[in-house]
């Protein structure tokens, strides 16, 4: 082997190191985000199989209530136009707003509620109280998984030098399930 | 070589960097420290940290949820801890459940009865794979028919065995098998000993007061030692029982990944 040869080797060594190592970080770091991405995705779905469940459950707990407090007209309607609301919303950012003001109509429900001891003492009452409680306690938990994997997920899109691959395949920050201030916590039913 | 390099540096120096290894150590620690959760290490399917439930109704509870575990592959684990320093008891339970990894990751088929002693709350959470067979208001009839009344009158281990037998019995009947043990009790028993043990507590005080003043105090210490024999938060000894999960065959059965989405029914009792 010549001078000349070896160098030449040596070149097309470096020019091929020079393609495989970019491209090896390239689709390490994609991959990487894509999973991350989908891992959200995930999340989400489970969080939204919850919000539909306390949907579907909130007619028959209204009924119920109604049943034994027909003068809180008020609070029913308050809770009835802001399912409605969820039904109508489409963006994840509307979905969550939307469910935010039904939790919030909802607490108001709950509060009604404790004023009527028969309706308390009543059996199958007791039951969609124990199916809703456990509604709540299931989106809080499913939120609470939800934003620890969004907060991942940020945390890869903007740390360095994740970002750059980031931007350029367009992967953009996800946003948390935040609870308003006004109302910190899932509405808690008291036993 | 190394003793002589340290020997050169000052002992400033030196004092410098054990201190920013000190430091740097805390540090680490502290960032792993708070990333995993303090919960204490599973001992098997039963797991009474409070020392509040008898060894009887303790060996019972182990005997039901092995057979389960061994015939239906579901977990049922129960746990009773002194205190939760004030968390929420819905969220401490479900955390609790995904450390541990209750029931077989992908299938999660299990249940956590877990009791906070000081707290005064219980819960009965269900795994994922269980949410179809034991909905929220089933999980809550447990919980009001069978455990509450028991655990007001802090008989852990009755209302413990109770729930676990109810449960047990719902995940074999579904799964087409026969457990054993026979069904629990419905209706709380009144607990007659209540006025008996009280008329008994107000004699032997009056009896005390008496002697205390004409002996000079053995009668107060007679009490104390007859008081504590009656509390169940006296504890119970736990003598020669570590040995008994040995069946499961290296590590504990029933711990295997799986999750639970806080499903399930909690309060305070």
């Amino acid at each position: 082997m010549t001078k000349g040869q070896k160098i030449g080797l040596i070149v097309i060594a470096v020019i091929i190191l020079a393609l495989v190592i970019p491209y090896s970080y390239l689709k390490g770091t994609y991959n990487s985000l894509v999973q991350m991405d989908e891992t959200v995705k995930g999340a989400w779905a489970q969080v939204e199989n919850q919000l539909q469940r306390r949907y579907d459950l909130i007619p028959n707990y209204v009924e119920t209530v109604k049943g034994y407090a027909k003068h809180e007209k008020e609070v029913f309607v308050k809770v009835t136009q802001a399912r409605s609301r969820v039904a109508g919303a489409g963006t994840v950012q509307e979905k969550m707003e939307a469910n935010n003001r039904l939790s919030s109509a909802l607490a108001r429900l709950l509060i009604v509620v404790e004023r009527y001891p028969q309706l308390k003492a009543n059996t199958n009452f007791i039951r969609l109280q124990d199916e809703l409680a456990g509604t709540e306690n299931r989106i809080a938990v499913e939120r609470r998984r939800f934003n620890e994997s969004v907060r991942v997920y940020n945390t890869k899109v903007r740390s360095f030098p994740t970002n750059f691959v980031a931007n350029m395949f367009g992967f953009e920050k996800a946003v948390f399930f935040e609870v308003p201030k006004e109302k910190q916590e899932v509405p808690k039913i008291k036993f | 070589m190394k003793t002589k390099i340290l020997g050169h540096l000052k002992r400033e120096s030196r004092m410098v960097i054990g201190l920013t290894i000190l430091v740097y150590i805390t540090l680490v620690s502290l960032e792993t420290g708070h990333s995993a959760q303090e919960f204490p290490k599973p001992r098997g399917l039963v797991n009474d940290f409070a020392n509040v439930v008898s060894p009887q109704h303790e060996q019972k509870l182990v005997q039901i949820t092995k057979e389960l575990l061994e015939k239906t592959g579901v977990s049922v684990v129960v746990v009773v801890v002194p205190d939760i320093g004030g968390e929420d008891y819905n969220e401490y339970a479900t955390r609790l459940y995904a450390d541990w990894g209750i029931g077989k990751k992908g299938k999660d088929q299990g249940v956590l009865i877990f009791v906070t002693v000081k707290e005064r709350k219980m819960r009965i959470e269900i795994g994922y794979g269980l949410e179809g067979l034991i909905p929220d208001g089933m999980a809550g009839e447990i919980r009001d028919r069978y455990m509450v009344p028991y655990l007001k009158q802090d008989r852990f281990g009755e209302g413990l065995l109770n729930g676990t037998l109810v449960i047990s019995q719902i995940i074999a009947k579904d799964a087409g098998i026969s457990m054993s043990s026979k069904s629990p009790r419905r209706k709380v028993s009144k607990k007659t000993s209540g006025y008996s043990s009280l008329l008994f507590l107000l004699i032997f005080l009056g009896l005390a007061f008496l002697g205390g003043r004409r002996r000079g105090g053995l009668f107060p210490l007679l009490l104390i030692m007859a008081m504590g024999r009656g509390g169940y938060g006296a504890g119970y000894s736990r003598g020669g029982f570590g040995g008994s999960f040995g069946g499961f065959g290296g590590g504990f059965g029933g711990f295997g990944g799986g999750l639970s989405g806080g499903g399930g029914a909690g309060g305070g009792f």
